[in-house]
């Protein structure tokens, strides 16, 4: 088959995956226990205003009803309207969506840098004291919470050193490079911790294959061995495993929008979780799957990059 | 194996250096307070509003940053106390005590230039008690109809004597807006385009708000009781307690609220900042279900009231910013000052169970919101405490909207911590929402689903007296059956935390919790 083809066949199941989220998702939120309209109403909610607010909200039609009025909207680009901010969602939802994604692809970009620069360093100093250091060190980020490790960094390089701002997303792009540094590096290095192992480990055992041998014997120097034969050959693994995080960093922005104050749909889903905004948490999660079926598809298709040999069936 | 590999840190040092460009490229351009103005204040705060419009309001958020655009004909004074006027300079009643008439202020103008009349007052009036949309209508019951003689007189008419009614104008949903403004709300969709402008005659008004970005507060030039100091308040989104914490300390904002408790005096010991617990009309207690064997005791739930050290409370929860609940409402109008309470007496508590259905203790599940760590703490110390008198308290941790809507619902909890902030500097909410029971209450009573007929007989009456201070007297009698049935384990009375840096003054979170920045004035 060719990638064209396979492509194809990988979105028309997309679609299918897609209907199926729309399902769980929509059975999730109605049947999580919490009202959206005793929410709204707080301490001031009485059985009369909570009525009266749910009718208003749409929340006495029928379950069918309401499934069909999320699907069928969302078949025709609308998402309804929040019922905490009286907004249409698809605004709200769509213009967080290139911060989030702009986030998620910073901590990748720096988790890639990380992961080659402490992955390799790691590898060809196998059992030294720089190798356990590395190790240890990312055992302890990977068992960190990401809450806990933000607010670590906000204190030295924003308190501290005065380096980066301590939350928020600026006004220009500049800044929010800027901003976003800290958030990004907080997602990258725990996403790092688990790459790297992966990485050093791959390393080490594809360098004692019988190719990098030849590739040693032929007289090729050991910079080339490690570039060509022994990364390339390496990465595979680690690059599957760096797709799928791309899940976790969807799941990871919720946190750590919530620390760094980033208005990211991370946020959003957070603030509509616990508002039990309904169409927000369902538009969201609908993206957010639109989101990684596309980055699985890229990762699936960089396979036959790294390695020729992968065809596609 | 990779024995000649030295160079190969090069690329270690490549790839780490890669990672740290990408964050540096903007740094050499930027400081934190880069792009502000010197007249532009500053604050982050907890959550995000909901919607602009008064009588729509269902968030405290959207309620403290419109307390800034709009007024009422009366507004609460500063210690939420009593009303004193706003809109309105004076009013008069009829001999019946069904005709109120309001002399408007004269020169009144809305942020837009535009006069305010009496047409402007009847419009958003009748949008809150009669609208198609008002959530509120029920705090409104009692007008009948208002009537605007002229441009500068406003008549309203009550179905009967209402006591509260000044009070309930100067609440929230009876706030003015520019008629034209008022009626457009009633159009579909008007939510999606419009609500975020607004305008008012208070000290400032919105032009726009996008989720996700600051509410930008303007100062309106026209505001009656003289334009505000600070040219313009930026109030950002920072949901994280300790992050705008630190954001206050890094100076990327001049005022944060919902300061933890913990973090007040550690606040006050840094130089250039200061924080504050102000006091507002705040209690937290427990809930108890009533209904709910051994809870229909009197006996049980005296003995859990005795048996509850409030200090110990205050001193572990709150780390000493509360006082201890001696009354049954906060601590606003008519509250009864010389409430007894429940002191703590371990003893009495012990007597009291012993002549109870259930001498030998039981267990007692308490529900817990997750996301709330002063209650878990709580429910901890009362765990403890209660132990003493045989009772095993169950805590049972839920997400927040789980929580809510479990004792809210059918009544199926026996109970679990809670709070109230009154709206009002009136009595009139909290003895109706918390003490009035039954089917019609609405509330059962705080969902204690306690039910007192002659309680509730009591709480009508109040509403209907005209004399000041027979309406004391009659709350205070209210308070005391309400106390001595102690369908609540009475805590503490809290306050609203927030802090800033030196260079503000003047900041106020009033009686009602509202932030107040009219008076405030910002040196950079």
């Amino acid at each position: 088959m060719g990638r064209a083809s396979y492509i194809r066949k990988r979105l028309i199941l997309s679609v299918f995956v897609l209907f199926g989220v729309t399902i769980v998702i929509f059975g999730m939120v109605h049947f999580l226990p919490g009202d959206p309209a005793t929410i709204l109403l707080g301490d001031r909610a009485t059985t009369q205003n909570i009525a009266a607010l749910r009718d208003q909200l749409g929340l006495n039609r029928s379950l069918p009803e309401q499934y069909w009025l999320f699907v069928s909207g969302l078949a025709q680009g609308q998402m309804g309207t929040s019922l905490t901010f009286h907004q249409p969602v698809r605004d709200m939802v769509l213009s967080r969506v290139p911060i989030s994604i702009g986030l998620a692809v910073y901590a990748m970009a720096l988790a890639a840098a990380i992961t080659l620069a402490f992955g390799l360093l790691a590898a060809v100093n196998k059992g030294r004291w720089i190798d356990q250091v590395i190790r240890v060190g990312f055992l302890f980020i990977l068992t960190t919470p990401s809450f806990w490790f933000g607010i670590l960094l906000i204190l030295v390089l924003s308190l501290g050193l005065k380096w980066f701002p301590v939350a928020g997303f600026g006004a220009t792009l500049q800044e929010h490079v800027w901003y976003l540094f800290l958030p990004a590096l907080t997602l990258s290095l725990q996403l790092s911790a688990v790459l790297i192992r992966n990485l050093r480990s791959q390393v080490i055992l594809t360098s004692r294959s019988d190719f990098v041998r030849t590739a040693r014997a032929k007289g090729l120097h050991e910079r080339l061995v490690l570039l060509r034969h022994v990364l390339r050959n390496a990465l595979l693994s680690t690059v599957t495993i760096f797709g799928l995080q791309f899940g976790f960093l969807v799941g990871g922005t919720l946190v750590i929008e919530t620390v760094f104050a980033v208005p990211g749909m991370g946020q959003l889903l957070f603030t509509s979780i616990t508002g039990r905004d309904y169409p927000v948490i369902q538009a969201i999660t609908v993206v957010s799957a639109i989101l990684v079926i596309i980055v699985n598809l890229l990762v699936d298709l960089s396979y036959s990059f790294l390695d020729p040999r992968v065809t596609y069936e | 194996m990779f024995a000649r590999l030295g160079r190969w840190s090069n690329l270690f040092t490549r790839a780490l250096g890669a990672a740290l460009l990408l964050g540096a490229c903007g740094v050499s351009a930027l400081t934190p307070a880069a792009a502000q103005t010197p007249a532009v204040l500053r604050m982050a705060r907890n959550a995000e509003p909901g919607i602009f419009i008064p009588w729509l309001i269902d968030d405290n958020t959207a309620l403290f940053t419109m307390g800034n655009v709009y007024d009422g004909l009366l507004r609460v004074t500063k210690d939420g106390a009593s009303v004193e006027p706003a809109l309105a300079t004076s009013w008069d009643t009829s001999a019946d005590g069904l005709t109120w008439t309001f002399q408007l202020r004269p020169g009144v103008k809305f942020s837009d230039g535009t006069p305010l009349t009496s047409n402007d007052v009847k419009v958003s009036l009748d949008l809150a008690r009669g609208g198609q949309r008002t959530v509120w209508k029920d705090n409104y019951k009692a007008i009948k109809e208002i009537q605007t003689p002229d441009p500068m007189t406003v008549n309203i008419i009550l179905n009967a004597p209402h006591a509260p009614l000044l009070s309930e104008l100067a609440m929230f949903p009876a706030w003015i807006m520019q008629a034209d403004m008022a009626t457009a709300t009633e159009a579909p969709g008007y939510d999606d385009a419009k609500n975020w402008a607004s305008k008012g005659t208070g000290g400032y008004y919105t032009e726009s708000f996008q989720k996700g970005e600051p509410v930008i507060l303007k100062r309106n030039p026209y505001y009656w009781k003289n334009t505000p100091a600070v040219d313009e308040v930026d109030i950002e989104y920072v949901p994280d307690d300790n992050t705008r914490v630190l954001k206050l300390q890094g100076g990327e904002d001049d005022i944060v609220d919902f300061v933890p408790f913990s973090q007040i005096d550690q606040l006050n010991a840094l130089p250039g900042i200061k924080a504050q617990d102000f006091p507002i009309q705040q209690t937290t207690f427990v809930i108890l279900n009533v209904t709910k064997p051994p809870l229909d005791d009197l006996n049980v739930r005296q003995a859990l009231n005795y048996a509850t050290d409030k200090d110990a409370i205050i001193k572990s929860v709150f780390f000493g910013q509360a006082q201890v609940m001696n009354a049954p409402i906060p601590l606003g109008t008519y509250v009864d000052k010389e409430s007894p309470g429940y002191p703590y007496d371990l003893a009495r508590a012990q007597a009291l169970m012993a002549a109870s259905s259930v001498p030998n203790g039981f267990t007692l599940p308490m529900i817990v919101p997750n996301n709330n760590q002063d209650r878990i703490n709580t429910a901890i110390i009362l765990k403890d405490e209660w132990a003493k008198i045989g009772i095993n308290v169950d805590i049972q941790p839920l997400e927040s909207s789980a929580w809510r809507a479990a004792f809210h619902g059918e009544g199926n909890f026996m109970s679990t911590p809670a709070a109230w902030t009154n709206d009002m500097n009136d009595p009139t909410e909290i003895v109706n929402y918390a003490m009035r029971g039954g089917e019609g209450s609405g509330s059962f009573a705080y969902w204690t689903r306690y039910n007192n007929p002659d309680l509730s007989a009591k709480i009508t009456a109040a509403d209907l007296e005209q004399d000041a201070a027979k309406r004391e007297a009659e709350y205070v009698d209210i308070q005391r059956t309400y106390l001595k049935d102690a369908p609540l384990v009475f805590i503490a009375n809290l306050g609203a935390t927030a802090a800033w840096r030196s260079n503000v003054s003047g900041f106020l979170i009033d009686g009602l919790s509202y932030y107040r920045f009219e008076d405030v004035t910002l040196n950079r």
